[in-house]
């Protein structure tokens, strides 16, 4: 195999895994770096600052945002923006308010386990010091929510994809609070609300392979839990992760569930060639690997299609059915 | 789950003895060391910082006793308090478990009490529990005394080591001690499924002796 022009980190700083396909991923890249000359100079027609929520630009979302408009983008759609400016108080207020002991311990403890094989996380001190400023100061202003494992590393993909504190907390208070369901409470309801909802699409849309993995004795806990709680960070390339994002902070949280339709049914093969649990599990483990994942300008293509239609409407219905 | 039963074969046909499996959770406070004691058990490595298991993590690993290799499937679960109401969906039909706590910090050793509680309410009644007191190694920093726990165990019938994931003390040792109580034939106990551990034919198992097992 020739050597691959790509190094063992993405640009993000995480470590490629070891079994990273490095010739899937450089024909990709040659395809990819021509896709967004193109995605850049389209988006030259939208003005800067100008994100009105229209089919255009959600058309122009789902084909990738620049990485160097990202975050205006991200705070425009998502509701960030608003909620900062209709804040009485601002972050740096909201951020001296962090007193309670117990709180601070918890999230201290987890800084260190947040990417730990990431070089910016683990080369620049201010990266573990402004991820405890964001999660302290998110868990402070929302007690309902606290802290909830798992934000650590939806807020640490955000401070390396803004870089910027602010801005990553403005965003992670808008997704918890407003885009996604009721993840990260105590009961975790919202959570065990999608887990269900998945079942019920996955036993619709593919039974063959419903009764293969319930026979297996996956409980779909197990393989999706992390799907929904880091929104795909830590699961899927980072590339990836950051074109659903895009999605997610215009669209809402259905993007989550099409996602995971679609990894499903891109394995749909492998899953039903595996014949016990740990198999099962390596598989749902190892998408990330998939030819199908790594082209992430493919892969939401197939987001989009793969699933079919369902309409916001049909999802508050089956949210509403399998609530708990 | 069905019992699959089966004495393995060697090619010339004599008996290599039974081959078992059993499913094992591991539950505890955060940041006690549960996935490090299975990354050290599994695959002999340590990480000062671990990352947080979010849901779930499964994984597998073989020991042998005597004539019988042990398979276990091993359920690694997410400590903290809120990922509690996953924890059923991971004990359930489980045959073993360690339940696990820092030795450096009291409030853990509680939680581990609660866990056991709710193990003994609502888990298979012949599961086998072992209490394991890790971070050993940071003995100096000791809140938990060994007697407290070993009283706390044997009051309760349970395993007990300290353990530590950063210098391997203990760690095969209390999962060799699970695999020496657990049944290891139909008639030990009652009902397949719930306190028995499957047998299975050889070729159903995928099983290498790996690390500390018999070649």
């Amino acid at each position: 195999m020739a050597k691959s022009s790509y190094s063992k980190i993405d640009e993000y700083g995480f470590e490629r895994p070891d079994n990273f396909n490095y010739e899937v991923y450089d024909s990709f890249m040659s395809k990819y770096i021509r896709v967004l000359t193109r995605r850049s100079l389209r988006w030259n027609t939208i003005k800067e600052g100008h994100y009105t929520k229209n089919n255009t630009l959600k058309r122009f979302i789902r084909k990738g945002i620049p990485s160097d408009r990202r975050v205006a983008v991200w705070m425009a759609t998502s509701g960030a923006d608003r909620l900062r400016n209709e804040s009485p108080l601002t972050y740096q207020d909201l951020r001296k308010k962090v007193n309670n002991k117990a709180l601070i311990e918890t999230i201290q403890i987890d800084l260190p386990r947040t990417f730990p094989d990431n070089i910016y996380f683990t080369s620049h001190e201010y990266l573990p010091q402004q991820l405890f400023n964001v999660l302290a100061t998110f868990s402070h202003q929302n007690t309902e929510v606290g802290y909830c494992q798992g934000l650590n590393y939806i807020a640490g993909l955000l401070l390396l994809a803004t870089k910027s504190e602010e801005a990553s907390f403005w965003l992670l208070k808008v997704l918890v609070e407003q885009l996604l369901p009721k993840y990260y409470i105590p009961s975790m309801s919202g959570l065990l609300t999608d887990l269900d909802v998945l079942n019920a699409l996955i036993q619709k849309q593919e039974p063959i392979l419903h009764r293969h993995i319930q026979n297996i004795g996956m409980p779909w806990a197990l393989g999706t839990t992390k799907w929904f709680i880091c929104l795909y960070s830590e699961v899927l390339p980072t590339e990836t992760v950051l074109r659903i994002w895009d999605c997610l902070f215009n669209e809402g949280s259905k993007v989550l569930l099409r996602v995971a339709i679609t990894l499903i049914k891109l394995h749909k093969q492998k899953i039903l060639e595996t014949t016990e649990l740990s198999e099962l599990i390596a598989c749902f483990r190892d998408m990330r690997s998939h030819e199908g994942v790594i082209d992430c300008h493919q892969f939401m293509k197939d987001v989009f299609t793969l699933p079919g239609s369902f309409s916001s409407n049909s999802l508050d219905k089956l949210r509403i059915k399998h609530q708990k | 789950m069905a019992n699959r039963t089966g004495t393995a074969q060697r090619p010339n046909g004599s008996t290599q003895g039974k081959i078992c499996q059993f499913k094992l959770v591991l539950l505890g406070e955060s940041a006690v060391g549960k996935s490090s004691l299975v990354l050290r058990f599994v695959k002999g490595q340590f990480h000062e910082y671990q990352e947080s298991t979010i849901g779930a993590a499964f994984l597998t690993q073989t020991v042998c006793l005597d004539d019988t290799t042990v398979k276990f499937e091993i359920w690694d679960t997410a400590g903290q308090e809120r990922y509690h109401s996953l924890a059923p969906m991971y004990y359930r039909g489980a045959q073993a478990a360690i339940v696990v706590y820092d030795i450096t910090n009291q409030d853990t050793f509680g939680r581990a009490k609660t866990w056991v509680k709710e193990l003994q309410r609502q888990a298979s009644p012949t599961i086998v529990i072992a209490l394991a007191g890790n971070k050993q190694d940071l003995a100096n920093k000791r809140m938990v005394e060994f007697e407290e726990a070993q009283t706390y165990a044997d009051e309760n019938g349970l395993l007990f080591m300290e353990t530590s994931a950063k210098t391997a003390m203990n760690v095969n040792d209390i999962f060799l001690a699970i695999a020496k109580k657990l049944p290891k034939n139909e008639q030990a106990t009652a009902q397949g499924g719930s306190g028995q551990g499957r047998r299975l034919a050889e070729g159903d198992t995928g099983a290498k002796a790996a690390g500390n097992c018999c070649k």
